[in-house]
């Protein structure tokens, strides 16, 4: 007798499920591309950059973004799942991190790439290298400047921008008497954004450290340590009032928006904000602001701080066949494409971002671009004096919680300015001791 | 003789009670103003210390930009255009419209699929007698024990091997199993609290399973069917974290993933990304708005089991 054939219920569902995912399913993709991750930022810039590659290559590339406030969380969960990534922009904050993990895979192989360090500014260069290796290439960079309001000081009768912190205290004491402003300095102190730029840039300023060469914490050490930065901080908040309590629940964007409403006299921002600050459609006080090197402290230099972007390239990416379409990308990107510092030029004149490569400040288009809202060649001295973030290093993160709660603490008198230092020390040197 | 309550503790109660709404309603509709008004202003008059709750001159040129990239008739601008005038487009502008039509098709398809699976289900756990009933319940709920969180690699990983990252169906999936185990339950327990009497009355005149499902119980169960129907879109889209690991491109990143890649860019229009706020709470409102006489039965339904 012929068996009635029977329909497997477990099969009928199985079939359903994948009948019903088809018409969401994408299809397939072309032949394996180089898979290209980056935070949604400059979306259309690289898009059309991808494009060019592509056709100059016939290389396809599967181009992906998300939030950066997500981004590094995004990418450990998509490492560890083993998501299909070649290259991808890195903070040098996570090099470390990604880089001991074997995440990020080495370029000091690939000539072509490694030329680039020759004209590279040297912070960039070296935020790429972790344990003597390299790591990427710099995407964009920029360091944090100090920006004032021309106009504020002009109707204060100060001629001349602060060269020193003292006397950064001293004219803000004179706008404050003028009437003009409450809080003539705006800083950002929250956690979140910026922090521990703003007092990096404060601490190489008044010439500290907050390690020594050997790794070990300096930053409590009244000569070479931080506290003439904090201590100005603490004072500007409690003694001189001329900065306002509330910086440390201020964030970047929040004295971005001040400055454009006038409202600041003197600011640390991200060099890049510069030209947002002088457009006249996104701030009033347009055309009033203006750099000036970073004030100086009475043992210091014009030093700031610099931060860099790069793009890093997987060991996928860098293994086997895959290497060479890789590197041709990244060269595209983070190099010359066509002969042409294409990208870079792109995310100046579109975005106002800033570029490693230093021969770019004599490219008459360039000088152009950067002279429509500041002066070009102090923007090249202050990049100059620009050094990476020292802190650096694998438990960096953490450090830099315990230390940002510390600093605020001190900045609005709850603890003195010793303490918060010691606190940052002991932090630092439990964690290098942990590993 | 009947004494009349003193006028004075009334109308202070009354007063007091109508203060405590105010400020209620302050609290909880403020923040949705300031998103419907700072939508409605130039850049410029956003920054404006103190702020306009009323713009001085209401524009829809961001709505304008939204619609006229999504459909190709405009393209993102570089950061130095006017926002003020609502010129400004951020660069991921164009990806707002796609974006909404893919939380869209992603919440409605598991919004479906959820009533079409949890109906039975929760009618065979809530009316059919059978070993280890309450078990099965538990243990549907004791699925979403688990944080989202926890799930993310090993999804991911499932979703990877699947060869469906970066695509709709691996959210309709993971969103399934997020949701069905929330609609049993206050399916269940709806159904449970309905009298057997109208089952055993129907199975009497003829009716199968299915029938007494869909002609006898269905039609009485609508505030719980509507509540849970609108729990699996407004999880859907809402969700945030499985959606970030699993899309990569505007092929199937949802509205969630787009907006919030908005405040990554290097020039962020906050009137800008408030109309994209607006935008993406307009569907989830309308819903509420539409079926809000179901919502608290259908919830307290489910909630009051005994």
């Amino acid at each position: 007798m012929r068996s009635r054939p029977t329909l497997c219920r477990r099969a009928a569902l199985s079939a359903g499920a994948a009948a019903l995912s088809l018409p969401f399913v994408r299809g397939a993709r072309a032949a394996d591309p180089i898979g290209y991750a980056t935070w949604s930022a400059a979306v259309a810039q690289v898009k059309a950059h991808v494009a060019g590659f592509e056709k100059q290559t016939g290389l396809p590339v599967a181009y992906s973004n998300s939030p950066f406030a997500q981004y590094r969380e995004t990418m450990i969960a998509k490492f560890t799942g083993g998501a299909p990534l070649d290259m991808l922009w890195v903070s040098d904050a996570w090099l470390p991190e990604f880089a001991m993990a074997g995440w990020l895979a080495p370029i000091d192989a690939y000539k072509q790439l490694t030329a680039y360090d020759a004209v590279t500014s040297d912070f960039c260069v070296q935020s790429t290298v972790f344990e003597g290796k390299q790591y990427g290439l710099t995407y964009y960079t920029d360091y944090m400047s100090f920006l004032y309001n021309a106009d504020i000081l002009a109707k204060a009768g100060i001629p001349a921008p602060p060269a020193t912190w003292d006397e950064v205290v001293s004219q803000a004491l004179t706008i404050k008497s003028k009437g003009l402003l409450d809080y003539p300095v705006v800083f950002g102190m929250t956690q979140e954004s910026w922090m521990i730029e703003f007092i990096s840039a404060m601490v190489y300023s008044t010439g500290g450290r907050f390690i020594d060469d050997a790794g070990n914490a300096t930053m409590q050490d009244p000569k070479t340590g931080a506290v003439a930065a904090l201590t100005w901080l603490a004072d500007a908040v409690q003694t001189h009032k001329v900065l306002s309590p509330g910086c440390v629940a201020t964030g970047e964007l929040e004295v971005l928006k001040t400055a454009s409403a006038g409202r600041a006299a003197f600011v640390l921002l991200p060099k890049y904000r510069l030209k947002v600050l002088n457009d006249p459609a996104q701030s009033q006080a347009a055309g009033h602001f203006k750099q000036s090197l970073m004030p100086a402290g009475n043992r210091g230099s014009h030093s700031t701080v610099g931060w860099m972007r790069f793009f890093g390239a997987t060991p996928r990416g860098l293994s086997g066949g895959r290497a060479e379409g890789l590197v041709m990308l990244m060269e595209w990107f983070g190099g010359k494409a066509d002969g042409e510092y294409v990208f870079q030029k792109t995310i100046l004149k579109d975005l106002g971002l800033g570029f490693g490569i230093t021969e770019l400040y004599k490219d008459p288009e360039v000088r152009a671009d950067l002279g429509a809202y500041g002066d070009v060649d102090l923007m090249a001295r202050q990049q100059a004096l620009a050094r990476k973030k020292d802190t650096i290093s694998p438990w960096f993160g953490e450090w830099n919680d315990a230390h940002g709660t510390a600093w605020q603490q001190a900045i609005v008198g709850k603890i003195s300015v010793e303490a918060a230092l010691r606190t940052s020390a002991e932090t630092w040197t439990a964690l290098k001791k942990a590993g | 003789m009947i004494v009349p309550r003193p006028i004075a503790p009334r109308m202070l109660r009354l007063a007091a009670l109508g203060l405590a709404s105010l400020l209620l309603l302050a609290y909880v509709l403020g923040p949705v103003m300031w998103l419907l008004s700072s939508s409605l202003q130039t850049e410029r008059e956003i920054v404006s210390i103190p702020p306009h709750w009323i713009p001085e001159s209401p524009t829809l040129a961001n709505f304008k930009a939204i619609f006229a990239t999504g459909l190709g008739l405009a393209r993102p601008s570089p950061a130095g255009t006017d926002p003020s005038s609502g010129g400004f487009i951020p660069s991921v502008a164009a990806n707002l419209l796609p974006a909404m039509a893919n939380s869209f098709i992603v919440a409605v398809t598991v919004t479906i699929l959820n009533l079409l699976i949890g109906v039975p289900a929760a009618y065979a756990i809530g009316k059919i007698r059978f070993r280890g009933r309450g078990l099965t319940l538990y243990a549907i709920l004791a699925t979403r024990v688990i944080p989202d969180i926890a799930l993310v690699v090993p999804l991911f990983l499932v979703v990877r091997k699947l060869g469906m990252l970066d695509s709709l169906a691996s959210l309709i999936i993971a969103y399934l199993a997020i949701t069905v185990p929330f609609s049993v339950f206050v399916l269940a327990s709806f159904f449970e609290q309905m009298p057997d009497d109208l089952d055993r009355a129907a199975r009497v005149d003829g009716c199968s399973r299915l029938r007494v499902l869909t002609h006898v119980y269905l039609p009485l169960a609508r505030p719980a069917l509507v509540a849970v129907g609108l729990f699996a879109f407004l999880a859907s889209w809402n969700e945030f974290l499985l959606a970030l690991m699993f899309t990569q491109t505007a092929a199937s990143q949802t509205l969630p993933i787009v907006v919030a890649g908005i405040t990554s860019d290097f020039t962020v229009s906050f009137s800008f990304l408030n109309a994209a706020g607006v935008l993406a709470v307009v569907p989830p409102v309308l819903l509420a708005v539409i079926f809000e006489r179901y919502i608290v039965s259908g919830l307290t339904a489910g909630a009051v089991k005994g």
